[in-house]
């Protein structure tokens, strides 16, 4: 049996640990800066965040949050698998490259982040992570299909997974983050039904 | 359990079946071509493995897709699953739901009975749907797996990778020492795997294992060391308890931009599979991104199929240092087991073997 041992959101302006909304100073203004404002609140030290694109930063808070929160260093390097998905893919940063083209300078450091595993990319690079990485783009938040993959994830030479459903666009970020493991008996069971609730709360 | 894999088709410049790309392929005949005023200040010459004008995506998808060498229930049976491998789906269409909106349209007039899902993982997404398509199976989740690879051309992907700086102005060269950078290409493949030998027209193949290792290194650049590739070819190995000395070829990723096709042949020399014919097939289809581990899996499988071993085409002279055993002829060859692999950007490195 595998349990859902830690979990947060993202959602515009605001953020939550395992439900309880986190209370931080906002300096900016607009979601893209609640993002650099959790950071500072979290007294995060780490100068390629502010190179990432919106996607990859909202993904690499909430992997910093979950490990503020849970105790990995009893895993392998290699034992630790990503599981990220959302619907729009790297939508955020096509238009932004989009738009670079457009105004006639096409931008390479913005071409690097139309890709949305590139994101894991960014926490293995953190972490020093050698596991598995899977990137899936559902329609929408579909419990059925994550579920099964981490599933699959944890049968192989995976032990704990990081997982997050990062919807990042122009309009709004969604993001729902939490740690799958075996050999635990603490938190929520990784059912389909707990899953979704989470995804709610 | 033993997983099948077989019925591999693709619909690329080349061809439009699988038994039409080998064949090309087998005459030394390549997808890339000059078009002229291609890159963003249209004034150079590219080399690009780009369709002939006025094809519609979509259609391509389907047609490679209703083709396939199955039995007909198999494609919309409840125990099937469907996986697509790309990178950036319709974007030369428009930026917006250009990834979901394959699945959207793919969907329309076709009873599945489970959703299709996208995978994408950069250049392994293909290679990394195999894999993934043979543990659903060996987990029971499904009897069947089809897997569809497919990317096309755009300006949006031109103009990023010229951005970069990884384009070459010639054919590409992969491995070899004078490379230069990567020609893009375009491309739709697709290979069924399942626990049911009888669901295949024609004869299928063993799927033995697979496995995906990030290199934790950098995000649009590969490890010095070959550390990701490494360690997924040696996770896959074990997996499928198959030892080096079983494999008698290796079709490697090879995108020809100088640190790609370095960290492989380090990695390969560190995994002791130095001697192992190998080529890249990137020579003939221009790397196709998210479709490249399903059409070169594809291309792979005719090679065991019919014990030829296709020349690394672009490739004269290997480097001074770590060297490998690339093919420069296309020509019979004895062996029963495969590997294929793939790394891309975000650290990804996937692999995974295959045998008669």
């Amino acid at each position: 049996m595998s349990f859902i041992t830690t979990y947060c959101h993202i959602r515009n302006n605001t953020y939550s640990i395992n439900g309880r909304v986190q209370v931080f100073d906002e300096n900016k203004k607009g979601f893209s800066g609640t993002i650099v404002d959790i950071y500072r609140h979290l007294e995060l030290k780490y100068p390629k965040f502010h190179k990432m694109d919106l996607l990859a930063k909202t993904a690499f808070i909430g992997s910093e949050l979950l490990i503020q929160n849970q105790d990995f260093s009893t895993y392998e390097d290699d034992e630790i698998a990503q599981l990220f998905a959302n619907s729009e893919s790297s939508e955020y940063s096509d238009f932004k490259f989009q738009e670079s083209i457009q105004n006639g300078n096409p931008s390479p450091s913005q071409f690097v982040y139309t890709l949305p595993n590139i994101l894991m990319g960014e926490i293995a690079l953190k972490n020093k992570w050698y596991g598995e990485n899977l990137f899936l783009v559902l329609p929408k938040f579909n419990a059925k299909e994550i579920k099964e993959q981490i599933e699959l994830l944890l049968l192989n030479t995976s032990k704990a997974v990081l997982c997050g459903w990062v919807d990042v666009t122009k309009k709004e970020i969604n993001a729902f983050f939490f740690v799958v493991e075996n050999y635990t008996n603490k938190g929520e069971k990784l059912t389909e039904e707990n899953l979704l609730t989470l995804y709610n709360n | 359990m033993k997983v099948f894999i077989g019925a591999e088709n693709i619909i690329s410049p080349l061809g439009n079946s699988a038994e039409e790309n080998f064949l090309a392929i087998c005459e030394g005949k390549t997808g890339i071509r000059a078009i002229s005023n291609a890159n963003f200040k249209q004034d150079e010459t590219l080399y690009l493995a780009k369709f002939k004008e006025g094809f519609e995506s979509s259609k391509i998808l389907d047609n490679c897709f209703m083709s396939l060498a199955v039995k007909p229930t198999v494609l919309y049976s409840e125990k099937t699953k469907v996986i697509i491998s790309s990178t950036k789906g319709y974007i030369g269409e428009g930026v917006e739901n250009a990834l979901i909106n394959v699945v959207k349209r793919f969907v329309v007039g076709k009873p599945f009975k489970n959703q299709p899902i996208i995978i994408s993982n950069a250049c392994i997404s293909g290679v990394l749907g195999i894999a993934k398509a043979g543990e659903m199976i060996r987990a029971n989740l499904y009897e069947n797996v089809i897997v569809i690879g497919l990317d096309f051309l755009s300006d949006f992907v031109t103009y990023g990778f010229e951005s970069l700086f990884a384009l070459s102005k010639q054919k590409i060269k992969p491995f070899d020492e004078n490379r230069t950078g990567i020609n893009l290409g375009e491309g739709c493949s697709v290979i069924v795997l399942s626990k049911n030998e009888n669901i295949f027209k024609n004869k299928p193949l063993e799927y033995v294992s697979g496995s995906s290792s990030n290199d934790a290194n950098h995000i649009s650049g590969p490890s010095r060391t070959g550390e990701g590739l490494y360690r997924t070819v040696k996770k896959t190995l074990e997996l499928g308890n198959v030892k080096p000395e079983e494999i008698g070829y290796i079709s490697a990723h090879g995108t020809g931009t100088h640190f790609n096709d370095t960290m492989e042949a380090i990695a390969f020399n560190r995994l002791g599979l130095e001697n192992v014919k190998l080529n890249s097939l990137k020579g003939y289809y221009g790397h196709t991104l998210g479709a490249a581990g399903l059409i070169e899996i594809a291309i792979a499988m005719q090679q065991l199929k019919s014990q030829i071993i296709v020349k690394s085409l672009g490739f004269e002279a290997n480097e001074k240092d770590e060297k490998i055993n690339i093919t420069t002829k296309t020509e019979p060859a004895e062996f029963t087991t495969l590997l294929k692999t793939a790394s891309g950007f975000g650290g990804g490195n996937a692999s995974v073997i295959i045998r008669k």
